[in-house]
């Protein structure tokens, strides 16, 4: 479904992303993994278009987005949260919603009066999404106010609001606890129920291992292992980049 | 202190905050730019002047009568800051800032030449309405024109409000603002909102040029700098990026003008607002309302 082919950026003469291909599959929740400055967020930044690949392509459903710009990408069906969340800390919740899910309509109006309508609500309903986020008494407040776990679960609303095929999430457990990680786990798999595929970049193995349907590793910015949780936590070149770096053995181990 | 200087003082201060208006507009208009693309137009007051001229030319070549030309004034202004846009924007690397801001900077100095060149850099009289009318209240007169520019700088403003906050343009535009890379993944065409961001600060300019040559009754070139520089001054009091703050930013300005000019004379007025600039800057230098923080 989403298929990067041979994807590769250079910053300088540094290969943040070398020769990266992945594909991910129509349903599935796919764990990309990796120790700190592997390529991951590069990856994610490479999907959504905010970076321009150095050689080449990424493709949704057989359409190449590689020219795309980011707001086209969005229309096409890719949509992502921040590790560093970004609210609209300003707008309500409700508006947060609402500017997703109408942004990309927008981008086709040709003409002004098009803006000005106040109805015409295309994709989920945001009452649904309220509720699927557990934001429903939250709807009017303005985004700046809400808890860290209100932030990342609106982000999240915020992303699905604007009716993606996949979602990429970015370390959406940062920062939370071990109890907060368990229900992070269903919350994902919700996300996948819904008919989403999703691509997470995440560092606690625990969730990764334990929701994910396929893996990859990256390591300085190539690919070194893909397939399931089991063969991936049996893989001697995954365990090797993870002990070479500052991340525990018993990360995986325990896992 | 005696009861006709206190009386003069008031006098000044209503003329001020009336006349004020019209660089709340400038400043109103710099603060959008920047809230939405994080960069200064320093064109911006030129491109106001040049729109005031488009107005004035219907008033001088058909005799227009003054709702059109001020109209004119407008259109003419948001059009010429769509051009500025992608004259000096919208291809310039966003990494860059010096490369927007000095092509603006140019952008300032080719408007103001061609508008010289084109007026031959003599003042042209200007169509003000209300001139005569004169409202007293006690010993204190409010002018029917400055009330004239007063009323319809505030339209303007409020139009501007029901736009921001009251329709799906202005979510779109304040999400830009706020979270351009979120807005960009929610849909939103970055350069798009800069566009239409461009040509509505570029209309609000018109009005403020329009309303200063009808305060004035005659328009001269040299009304591009007072614009340019006191818009800035209003601004920078108010806190870039704030739109209230340009509202009282712009208030202030006027209001303090207008005393430093009864206190001091013309000669010395604007070294005194010059020196409040200065105050602002090494005191409060984010503004009264500060700027809007957490944004890449």
């Amino acid at each position: 479904m989403l298929t990067l082919q041979s994807l590769s950026k250079h910053f300088g003469g540094v290969r943040a992303v070398d020769d990266i291909s992945l594909t991910i599959k129509e349903g599935e929740i796919f764990g990309l993994i990796g120790p700190n400055g592997s390529g991951k967020s590069t990856t994610i930044n490479l999907i959504t278009g905010l970076y321009a690949p150095t050689t080449g392509t990424v493709t949704l459903d057989g359409y190449d987005l590689t020219a795309m710009a980011q707001h086209e990408r969005t229309a096409m069906g890719v949509a992502r949260t921040f590790q560093n969340i970004r609210l609209f800390g300003n707008l309500t919740v409700a508006q947060n919603l609402w500017v997703a899910q109408n942004g990309h309509e927008q981008r086709r109006a040709h003409f002004l009066p098009r803006w000005f309508k106040a109805g015409g609500e295309h994709g989920p309903d945001i009452e649904e999404l309220l509720k699927f986020s557990r934001l429903h008494s939250k709807r009017d407040v303005q985004a700046s106010a809400l808890s860290f776990g209100e932030m990342r679960r609106l982000e999240m609303a915020r992303a699905l609001a604007s009716n993606p095929r996949v979602l990429l999430l970015d370390e959406p457990a940062a920062g939370a606890s071990q109890e907060d990680g368990q229900l992070l786990a269903e919350r994902i798999r919700d996300v996948r129920d819904r008919g989403v595929t999703v691509l997470l970049i995440e560092h606690m193995m625990e969730l990764v291992m334990g929701i994910s349907d396929s893996i990859g590793v990256l390591n300085f910015g190539r690919k070194i292992a893909e397939g399931s949780p089991a063969e991936i936590q049996a893989n001697q070149d995954v365990r090797a980049a993870y002990l070479g770096s500052k991340h525990k053995d018993e990360d995986l181990i325990h896992a | 202190m005696d009861y006709f200087f206190i009386i003069d003082f008031v006098q000044s201060l209503v003329d001020g905050l009336l006349f004020g208006t019209t660089y709340a507009l400038i400043g109103i208009g710099f603060t959008l730019i920047f809230g939405v693309m994080r960069k200064l137009n320093l064109a911006y007051g030129a491109a106001a002047l040049a729109g005031t001229y488009i107005g004035v030319a219907a008033f001088l070549a058909f005799d227009a009568p003054p709702p059109v030309v001020f109209l004119l004034s407008a259109l003419g202004s948001g059009i010429i800051g769509i051009v500025v846009y992608y004259c000096c924007f919208r291809f310039t690397p966003t990494q860059v800032p010096m490369a927007s801001l000095l092509a603006s900077v140019g952008m300032l100095l080719f408007i103001d030449e061609a508008v010289v060149h084109a007026s031959h850099g003599m003042p042209v009289p200007y169509p003000s309405v209300f001139r005569n009318a004169i409202i007293e209240i006690g010993d204190i007169w409010v002018r029917g024109d400055l009330l004239f520019v007063f009323g319809i700088c505030v339209v303007a403003m409020g139009v501007l409000f029901w736009l921001l906050y009251r329709t799906p343009l202005g979510l779109a535009t304040r999400a830009v603002s706020q979270q351009p890379r979120a807005a960009a993944l929610c849909g939103i065409d970055p350069t798009r909102v800069n566009l239409l961001t461009f040509g509505i600060s570029g209309v609000l300019g018109g009005i403020a040029g329009a309303m200063t040559a009808a305060a004035v009754g005659v328009l001269s070139p040299i009304i591009a700098l007072g614009l340019t520089v006191k818009g800035l001054i209003a601004v920078v009091i108010g806190g870039l990026g704030s739109i209230p703050g340009a509202i009282i930013g712009g208030l202030l300005v006027g209001a303090s003008e207008n005393i430093f000019l009864l206190l001091r004379g013309v000669t010395e007025r604007d070294i005194y607002v010059m020196l409040m600039l200065f105050l602002f800057l090494t005191l409060r230098p984010g503004g009264l309302f500060g700027s809007t923080a957490g944004r890449d």
